[in-house]
């Protein structure tokens, strides 16, 4: 076997032909990593850290967003170092859903959270996240939904059998639940799961003091805290690898809710032709270029429906990476239409983003549905599961 | 209690103004030139210092005596009037008029507050709106209906509501929309032909809206009236989903199958669907079936000669 002979160069050469001979006659080379050799040192590592797998198509990292269906419709997950933004639907009833998801997937991963509002305190947003369903417990809950529906639709499908090839929405829990897991609404977050996490809260009001009116490099002053607290946090913490640490590496999950209201001091919202017209587009900016050197991944919701310019809506949806609209169905004349009465809503994947790649990982199903059962946040296919 | 109320009428009227100031938070009451709103703050400024809350009012639009004008000697006695009216520059330098100006004066009120449920009403937040930045008056709005507990008072949760007068028709619909999404209960104010209806939208945090339409009309001494509907109202607007034309008539197929076509239906096979025994005819072609046939018609322009064509090539 000439390629044995040719190996033989290097450490460990004598090692890899032994075992090549041993094992397979399939090939020859041998795989130089922990697993094939027993000693410690020595030899590239695979970096694996909580809660993170790499993509199946371009080995880019991604994190879960916290609800598997949303994480199959966005190619797997949501890269590390990307935002994510979701345009809020109008009453915004269920957005800050999927923001406590993603939050909810931070602590059960043990990542770090930074959460940043204008709205409501930080700790009041982590005491409502939803608890983690078990495997054992929520196996019971999807089972009897999934009975419901599988004897009718066997039945419709003969003559659209066509539909029977098309992938079916994830709707029950995966059996390797490592990445992604399953949350039930109506029950809180143990206590002690948030006690346990580290997280950074910031709340404007109690960042701002009225005495400071400076306006710099025509950021607004809310923006420009909120960067330098992420940039503090980022450096200090190690996130951005300044800081070579013994310990394990690990994300940082950045929560922003509701970007852009007035209550940030930024008037997207109340007039066309704004003063701060490129305020929320620098945030944007400035925010990505943060995340890109760094190990972690924003999710961001924003009221568009209250924005006046659209031009605004359409620069910041092309800032963002990956980008989810809701729309739900409440105070609309859809609520009354027969054809949408099982679902609260429509969720739309507006923007997904090339990372590393020249095409994108889109999902073939376009027409999404969203649902808010009693414990869960179900996204459907409209067509098949009617 | 006025002698036109009987008994049902006045627990309706009471609850619904109970409803409406029990979610606290800002209550945003949008009138029009049509349908003015401010009967009905005053209004609900009567059944909150009624129910023996503090109530803080900063009047900017009309002077203090018009506003008190109505009232009765017991709620007039409840009220604290900041007045913005008669001097909002401050020009007279009297030193009544607290720093920052009216937005000041907002702060000072979030601050200065015994324990205990507190109304804060503002006539009108379009005076403010015209005269500050819409951001600035949102975030001290915002500050108004949620803020922290005072120093050394208990913890308890302190309600405080904010009633805002906004006229709509001053504004566009950015800071409309701003402060709607900032409001716990939205009220807009209408009616037709001599009835005034409020139409309601109490946004819990989490919740559904709920929707409510009230009629109603308000009395000298700015106690409700709850009334029935104009008449007019219930005519059945054509549902367009509903229509009585039946749609499974003038169908070019057949929807209703007897038993014997829907067994005939299930038996079949359909052309891509590989079962076993297409299989087996696939790959045992000929046994009791016909093999098939290519018919073909030969052309006036075929040619039909066996020859090998490269014949003709000296090659």
């Amino acid at each position: 076997m000439a390629a044995v002979a040719t190996c033989g160069a290097g450490a460990g050469g004598t090692e890899s032909m032994a075992a090549a001979t041993s094992k397979s006659n399939v090939t020859s080379f041998q795989r130089r990593g922990p697993r094939a050799r027993g000693t410690d040192s020595g030899g590239p590592r695979l970096v694996s850290i909580a809660g993170t797998r790499p993509s199946v198509r371009n080995g880019q990292l991604l994190v879960s967003t916290g609800l598997p269906a949303l994480d199959q419709l966005l190619g797997g997950g949501l890269a590390v170092g990307t935002v994510l933004l979701v345009e809020e639907d109008k009453y915004s009833i269920y957005s800050p859903l999927l923001f406590k998801y993603f939050l909810a997937e931070g602590i059960i991963n043990g990542h770090t959270l930074l959460v940043a509002s204008a709205k409501e305190d930080p700790a009041d947003i982590l005491q409502e996240l939803p608890a983690p369903l078990l495997d054992d417990s929520c196996k019971k809950e999807f089972d009897e939904d999934v009975c419901n529906k599988k004897p009718e639709s066997d039945i419709k499908m003969k003559i659209a059998w066509r539909y029977q090839l098309s992938p079916k929405m994830e709707v029950g829990p995966v059996t390797s639940s490592r990445f992604g897991h399953y949350y039930d609404v109506s029950k809180r977050i143990p206590r002690e799961l948030i006690e346990t996490s580290k997280w950074h809260g910031f709340f404007l009001p109690e960042k701002m003091s009225s005495a400071d009116k400076v306006e710099c490099c025509s950021l607004t002053p809310g923006y420009m805290k909120l960067l330098h607290f992420i940039q503090n946090i980022i450096y200090e913490e190690g996130f951005d690898g300044s800081n070579p640490q013994k310990k394990q590496r690990n994300i940082l999950r950045i929560g922003i809710q509701s970007l852009g209201l007035p209550l940030w001091g930024d008037d997207v919202c109340c007039s066309e032709n704004c003063d701060s017209s490129h305020s929320l587009s620098k945030f944007l900016y400035i925010l990505r270029g943060l995340l890109r050197t760094s190990l972690s991944a924003c999710i961001i919701t924003m009221p568009t429906h209250l924005i006046q310019n659209k031009a605004i809506i359409a620069r910041v949806t092309n800032l963002s990476d990956t980008v989810v609209a809701l729309e739900s169905f409440v105070g609309s004349e859809r609520e009354t239409n027969p054809l949408y009465k099982d679902y609260h809503g429509l969720i739309h994947i507006r923007q997904i983003p090339r990372l590393n790649n020249l095409i994108c990982d889109e999902s073939d199903v376009k027409d999404l549905a969203f649902k808010l059962k009693r414990k869960l946040f179900t996204i459907e296919d409209k067509v098949l599961y009617k | 209690v006025t002698p036109s109320e009987g008994a049902a009428g006045c627990g309706r009227w009471s609850e619904m103004l109970e409803s409406l100031l029990a979610l606290g938070g800002l209550v945003l009451l949008r009138d029009s030139v049509e349908w003015e709103g401010r009967s009905f703050l005053k209004a609900l400024i009567r059944k909150a210092a009624l129910s023996g809350e503090q109530v803080r009012i900063l009047g900017c639009e009309v002077s203090e005596e018009e506003f008190r004008e109505g009232f009765d000697s017991d709620v007039n006695s409840r009220l604290v009037y900041h007045d913005l009216f008669r001097d909002p520059l401050n020009w007279s330098k009297t030193g009544e008029a607290p720093p920052g100006g009216p937005l000041g004066a907002l702060r000072a009120m979030c601050k200065r507050t015994d324990p205990g449920p507190v109304t804060i009403a503002i006539d009108s937040l379009s005076w403010l709106l015209l005269r500050q930045p819409c951001t600035t008056v949102c975030q001290v709005l915002h500050a108004l209906s949620h803020r922290t507990p005072c120093p050394g008072h208990s913890p308890a949760v302190e309600q405080v509501r904010v009633l805002g007068l906004l006229h709509e028709e001053l504004h566009g619909p950015g800071p409309v929309g701003a402060l709607s999404s900032l409001a716990q209960t939205k009220v807009t104010l209408g009616g037709t032909a001599g009835l005034d209806s409020a139409h309601i939208v109490f946004r819990r945090p989490r919740q559904r809206p709920i929707h409510q339409t009230q009629w109603f009309s308000v009395l000298p001494d700015f106690s409700l009236d709850l009334q029935e509907g104009p008449r007019l109202e219930c005519q059945p607007h054509p549902d367009p989903y509903t229509s009585p034309v039946d749609p499974t008539t003038h169908l070019t197929f057949n929807l209703r199958l007897s038993k014997k076509e829907k067994e005939a239906r299930d038996g079949l096979t359909l052309p891509f669907q590989f079962s076993s025994e297409k299989q087996q005819a696939l790959l045992c072609p000929g046994q009791g079936q016909a093999a098939s046939h290519i018919f073909y018609e030969p052309d006036a322009y075929d040619d039909l000669d066996q020859e090998d064509p490269d014949d003709d090539l000296d090659v």
